[in-house]
């Protein structure tokens, strides 16, 4: 599918370290550039996701479902960045 | 008031049997938590505050207890409920839930009672201390040379009940001691944020009894410094206030991320632990020997396994017990 | 023209994080006040974010010393102060409930209307997570039943956002009672129900009005803060058996709107109520008696509460749970209103 990649940020985490998603919305939702969308629960630190662009939230990763960084977790369809 | 050899022994046995009980604790409190931290899930809900680092405290003080001497404690309270002799089978039957545990179940880890020690714990902060001064009082009142001992934390010091059971002990001049386990943090709160002066010792001049402070985390300054005032609690001489310099090597709780602790303070601490520390003394005083430390560590690791084994295998309660014992049956006759 | 709101999904815990920051960048009388609200944002993530744009003199890390700054934020909103206050656990009040109920409730009362106390006392409740007895309380009716002070009770994030600013903006004592399993942190558990959309600009939820969550003709169910999900979760598994609930989320305590309640029984003629809170003297009860004093034959069968047992809250969960109110007990009370014909 096209659209803006969510991937789990590359800057907040040991390498081998797991974290879960908590969605705050739900696949098919719309949501604005900036809101934030997610959860990550490492263990001990909830770090904020927010959506990369405006348009149409498409989850690619269940909540409770570890992955690491770089791990694509959803797409923004029809996204625009501006 | 140095410590025999065999007060040494017990003292690192102690340690040992404690921080191993800790570390066990802390995986089995995880299973069912990961992949998501879900306070509720696994064998042990709820929170858990484990007492890694703080176990001088325990056993340089308990050393000089015996079993008719009262303990409170507070929410970190393993390592004083081992010291103190706490039934370690019942213990650990209760932190998970079980009716073979000493209040069956009800009570969890911030509410241990085992009556057999005279030891009781909970988890509001200072609340221990007026309960201490009144055990100490019955004590003396019967006429017998049993103390009482209030262990809290730094941050208690500047709570109400902190001052005004000070001052009720001082006054009723009650055999008690109380024990600052001062790691530095209530919480997320630095003392340097949260206490008007740097050494809450300096506070029992306050209340008429006298205050000493223990630096360096060291079992055997502990067991000197409260040697002392245990001493003079059962000769009649009336309270002491007792700060121990501490450190907490583990989250407040279980999954605190501790972004509150500078970079690299935990690490320094860890290098500095006690139980290594005392280690190195009793062998290089050849109070042990090599293979004798061993078999001890060996022994502990033994003690604890059965101790979780033994509660793993314990009986959940039936739901319908907790219906039980909120009120006490009969009358004193 | 047509203005549109920015809407966006926020926790309980985001929504009151996010209203007392509204507060504060209005007005600058508005301070925080409690243990671990600054640097660690709160233990249930309710002031995240506030140390960094306010700074400490107006974000304020307190010692455990729950009787001196109970006091002291009564202190500080006779002299012109807005103070929001936390107490981190309900259960705490035990230290501290002078300056509550003795000074921030009564001042007003005691000058004539000369010395109002415009405060925020927030503190978390509730339980089923395992903290035993005496970190799982929720104590609505302690409070509620002590003239001087308002108390409001979110079950959702929309209402939480609207009724802390509501309150900050009161001029009386108001006790904001947030149920620690809808906080949305992830360590305490999610309810999904709760994450709300909230606008981003500042509005109020109105006190003494309950909201209907759920229309239904064949019972009412009254419930507040995380009851209010139980109940819409029976009313769910009872809709499956032919059952309508009609679920009323009461929102305040004081003021409570009676007439809500009373106006939907009118309706359906069954009662239910599901309270966390200990079984007698507390809400379930004033709730009953207020339906029962609007009229004789109001009610077609006797009302029914699901509420805690007057049992301390117990550790073990096969224990915790036994007491704890949940859909299945509020379902069976539902079904046995139903029972009598």
């Amino acid at each position: 599918m096209s659209g803006t990649p969510l991937a789990v940020p590359h800057d907040q985490w040991q390498d081998d370290e797991e974290c879960v998603v908590m969605w705050l919305y739900e696949d098919g939702d719309a949501v604005a550039e900036g809101t934030v969308v997610c959860e990550l629960a490492v263990a001990k630190v909830d770090i904020e996701l927010p959506s990369p662009a405006a348009g149409v939230l498409r989850i690619l990763v269940p909540e409770e479902t570890p992955v690491r960084k770089g791990d694509v977790i959803a797409v923004i369809e029809d996204g625009r960045t501006s | 008031m140095t410590p025999s050899a065999r007060e040494l022994v017990w003292m690192y046995r102690t340690m040992v049997r404690s921080r191993c009980y800790e570390e066990t604790l802390a995986g089995v409190y995880l299973e069912g938590k990961r992949p998501v931290f879900n306070m509720a899930a696994g064998p042990i809900p709820g929170e858990m505050h484990l007492s890694n680092g703080q176990e001088p405290c325990a056993v340089g003080v308990c050393a000089h207890l015996r079993a008719d001497d009262a303990v409170t404690a507070t929410h970190r309270p393993h390592h004083i409920a081992i010291a103190k002799g706490v039934d370690l089978n019942a213990m650990t039957a209760e932190i998970l839930g079980r009716r073979a545990g000493l209040s069956g179940g009800r009570g969890g880890h911030m509410h241990l009672f085992d009556h057999r020690v005279n030891f009781s714990c909970s988890g509001i902060i200072g609340q221990g201390m007026g309960p201490a001064v009144g055990a100490a009082l019955a004590r003396r009142m019967r006429g017998e040379d049993a103390v009482a001992v209030s262990f809290i934390g730094e941050g208690a010091a500047n709570q109400g009940a902190f001052h005004e059971a000070l001052n009720l002990a001082a006054v009723w001049r009650a055999p008690v001691v109380f024990v600052i386990e001062d790691n530095a943090y209530g919480i997320s709160v630095p003392k340097t944020d949260a206490t008007a002066v740097p050494e809450n010792h300096v506070r029992a001049a306050g209340y008429g009894m006298p205050g000493h402070r223990v630096t360096g985390n060291d079992p055997v300054a502990v067991y000197e410094i409260a040697g002392e005032a245990i001493a003079r609690a059962r000769a009649g001489a009336g309270p002491s206030l007792i700060e121990i310099e501490t450190w907490r090597l583990e989250g407040h709780f279980i999954g605190d991320a501790e972004g509150y602790r500078p970079e690299g303070e935990v690490a320094a601490l860890r290098a500095r632990d006690p139980i290594p520390r005392l280690r190195e003394t009793l062998l290089a005083k050849g109070v042990l020997t090599a293979d004798e430390e061993e078999k001890l560590v060996a022994e502990e690791r033994r003690t604890v396994e059965e101790a979780f084994a033994y509660a793993r295998a314990a009986a959940l309660p039936d739901p319908e017990e907790a219906f039980e014992h909120v009120f006490a049956e009969g009358v004193r006759a | 023209m047509t203005v549109t709101t920015t809407m966006r999904k926020l926790t309980i815990a985001k929504a009151m994080a996010e209203a007392i920051a509204g507060e504060m960048r209005r007005d600058g009388s508005v301070l925080v006040l409690g243990e671990d609200i600054g640097r660690l944002g709160g233990v249930f993530g309710n002031t995240r974010g506030l140390l960094e744009e306010f700074g400490p003199e107006r974000v304020r890390d307190t010692p455990i010393s729950e009787t001196a700054f109970m006091g002291a934020a009564v202190g500080l909103a006779t002299s012109g102060m807005r103070p929001v206050v936390e107490l981190m656990f309900v259960d705490f009040f035990g230290v501290c409930m002078d300056a509550i109920y003795n000074l921030a409730a009564k001042n007003c009362y005691f000058s004539g209307g000369a010395s109002p106390v415009p405060m925020v006392l927030m503190t978390s409740v509730g339980g089923g997570y395992g903290d035993a007895g005496q970190h799982s309380q929720c104590l609505y009716g302690t409070f509620a039943h002590l003239p001087g002070m308002k108390v409001v009770v979110p079950s959702n994030a929309y209402d939480a956002k609207g009724l802390m600013v509501a309150a900050i903006r009161d001029e009386n004592p108001v006790v904001f009672m947030f149920h620690k399993a809808l906080q949305g942190m992830g360590w305490l558990g999610t309810v999904k129900r709760s994450i709300t959309d909230v606008p981003e600009e500042p509005y109020t939820v109105p006190f003494g009005e309950a909201k209907t969550v759920r229309a239904g003709r064949d019972v009412t169910i009254v419930g507040l803060g995380a009851s209010v999900h139980t109940a819409l979760d029976a009313a769910e598994t009872l809709a499956a058996e032919g059952v309508e609930a009609e679920v009323v989320d009461l929102r305040s305590l004081v003021p409570l709107d009676r007439a809500a309640v009373v106006e939907s029984v009118r309706r359906t003629g069954r009662l239910v109520v599901v309270d966390d809170d200990y079984h007698s003297y507390g809400v379930s009860g004033e709730i009953i008696a207020s339906v029962a004093e609007a009229g004789h034959g109001l009610l077609r069968a006797a009302p029914r509460r699901v509420a805690h047992p007057d049992v301390p809250v117990p550790f073990s969960p096969p224990m915790e749970h036994h007491l704890l109110p949940d859909a299945a007990k509020v379902a069976a009370a539902v079904r046995a209103t139903l029972g009598e014909a």
